[in-house]
């Protein structure tokens, strides 16, 4: 029956109950470096630090409707190195970010001239570990006017480009998106080319950019798929990646994704290689990260001190007990 | 009104500079006096926004090294005033913002003012730190009640820590959100530079209401509030 008019019944039947078993890759450390915590709540970071993920980058994206004013980029580009930072660093995990302009909001020149005018304020911050997540959507000329005039500042920068390739149109646009950052002038080994497919792959990697995989289900790659791509391409130059955000995202994509490469065979080098080390190398080449920081993440961004002091002053977030219906 | 007068300023300055001279490589402080320089003589923000941002690539974020003398010197040059637990990336920080030129007003507030507005966390606190510094102090006021509506732990601490600005220059409805502030998100309270000197009756009843609420939910409560409405009593 298509069109069921009785939700209870509907909702009981689509009900799942399973838990999520890592127990695989217990003890293993993950990277994810795309993911839009900005859009996430408290429970994931919890669970992201429960499953291993140590550190992660999030990329400035737009926030699903149009900006309407400079002002609302200074203070998105802010709480991602603030408030956004911090709270990261209450469950344990080291959060750098991209700084740019997307591609959509490109499109909207007036205020796209303005936004280039204060990026160079915080694209030399500390944790910024690149330019992105930039690119094409529509692939229009006022795309290609700010990807290159961002292109430009992150030369000059010596900063890593995190690109984001089209929905739309994708192989063209990827191939575009690596044929304008070579004309400006950009190494490939400083250019991370995200949202690969099966489609796209192959070209990346061939032309020494690297190539990050978006584990995102329905619409980008699903974790059965990337296990065939690793297999197939190996594990060179390849990182994946949950860009969760506020769709129907996971973010537990990247241990989950190893848990299943671990189970179809994958040696444990090539697991750590595309869901950790991979994406550190790349995106090191700012000089903004230092692995020493996710082991201190807590004591750095937080509290100066724990030992004089309440643990909750300078400690992690308390841990509540989500499976009791007591709320205390 | 001040908290210091100009000599002292100068004699901060050369503390901190001796600290810093001494846990630098080379090579960094002469970039961090380089940039200093142009700081001082540059009329836009531009060397001032870059050098700050960058800093902790050259400084690093280690604790300070200060001698028993130094930690002396600061406490009586700056009452309440004390940087022993600090990093190097902070004081370096706050040395620098010690180097803007101050001449101009309206210049040197649009300067600093830039900084708070485009700041990280890490800069936050260095700039928050750096209030009693500040020239023409009365012009922060309403920065550090910004600051204390900050929900990040260390800029909190910043602020009230061994920090003697906001007990110098905040109004009581400001001082008493600090102290409650303080309260609610679990800081040291002993560390505010201030807080019994400041006891008024609007906080002490504020407090009281607090306990109540604290013992109509079962939760525990501090014994420095008992105190310090015992102190607002015997005072006043």
């Amino acid at each position: 029956m298509c069109c069921n008019d009785n939700f209870q019944e509907r909702n009981e039947g689509e009900k799942i109950q399973t838990i999520l078993d890592l127990n695989d890759i217990s003890g293993m450390k993950f990277f994810d470096p795309h993911v839009h915590m900005t859009s996430r709540t408290t429970d994931d970071y919890q669970a992201m630090a429960d499953a291993g993920i140590v550190a992660l980058i999030e990329p400035a994206f737009w926030l699903g409707q149009p900006r309407t004013g400079v002002d609302s980029f200074t203070d998105y580009y802010s709480s991602l190195i603030g408030w956004e930072r911090f709270r990261s660093s209450q469950f344990g995990i080291k959060h750098y970010c991209t700084i740019g302009l997307n591609s959509r909001e490109a499109n909207n020149e007036k205020l796209a001239e303005q936004v280039m005018e204060i990026l160079p304020q915080f694209i030399f911050k500390e944790g910024v570990v690149g330019i992105g997540e930039i690119g094409f959507d529509d692939q229009t000329a006022a795309e290609e006017k700010y990807y290159r005039l961002q292109l430009d500042l992150a030369l000059e920068a010596g900063l890593p480009v995190q690109i984001h390739t089209p929905h739309r149109d994708k192989k063209k646009g990827t191939q575009r998106s690596m044929d304008i950052a070579i004309e400006q002038g950009l190494a490939p080994h400083m250019v991370i080319v995200d949202h690969n497919n099966e489609e796209t792959v192959k070209e990346v990697l061939d032309r020494g950019f690297w190539a990050a995989f978006t584990i995102y289900p329905f619409t980008k790659m699903g974790n059965e798929r990337m296990v065939e791509v690793v297999k197939q391409y190996g594990s060179e130059r390849v990182m994946i990646n949950s860009a969760a955000d506020w769709g129907i995202s996971d973010p537990l994509a990247v241990p989950k994704t190893a848990a299943l490469m671990k189970k179809s065979g994958i040696s444990l080098k090539d697991i750590e290689l595309v869901t950790y080390r991979n994406a550190i190398t790349a995106f090191a080449q700012s000089g903004q990260i230092d692995e020493h920081d996710f082991v201190t993440v807590k004591n750095i961004d937080q509290s100066q001190k724990f030992e004089s002091n309440s643990i909750l002053r300078g400690g992690q977030q308390p841990r509540i007990n989500k499976n009791s219906i007591i709320i205390s | 009104m001040s908290l210091t007068d100009k000599q002292a300023i100068r004699d901060l300055d050369h503390i901190s500079l001796q600290i810093i001279s001494r846990q630098l490589s080379a090579e960094s402080l002469t970039w961090l006096k380089a940039k200093a320089e142009m700081v001082k003589s540059e009329g836009k923000s531009f060397q001032l926004n870059m050098a700050f941002a960058h800093l902790p690539r050259f400084s690093s974020k280690a604790d300070i090294n200060i001698e028993p003398e130094e930690n002396k010197a600061v406490a009586q040059l700056l009452h309440g005033f004390k940087i022993t637990d600090w990093t190097l990336d902070r004081l370096c920080r706050v040395w620098l913002l010690m180097q803007v030129p101050a001449d101009d007003q309206d210049v040197y507030f649009k300067k600093i003012n830039g900084l708070f507005t485009a700041s990280e966390m890490n800069e936050q606190v260095a700039l928050y730190s750096a209030l009693p510094l500040f020239h023409y102090p009365e012009i922060w006021v309403s920065r550090c009640e910004e600051g204390i509506r900050s929900n990040i732990g260390t800029v909190l601490e910043a602020i009230m820590y061994h920090n003697p600005y906001p007990a110098a220059f905040l109004a009581e409805g400001a001082w008493n959100q600090l102290v409650l502030k303080a309260f609610f998100t679990e800081k040291d309270v002993n560390l505010i530079v201030g807080l019994y000197e400041r006891l008024n009756k609007a906080l002490a009843n504020t407090l009281e209401d607090y306990v109540q609420e604290r013992l109509a939910a079962h939760r525990t409560i501090l014994p420095e509030i008992y105190k310090l409405i015992e102190q607002t009593k015997e005072k006043i």
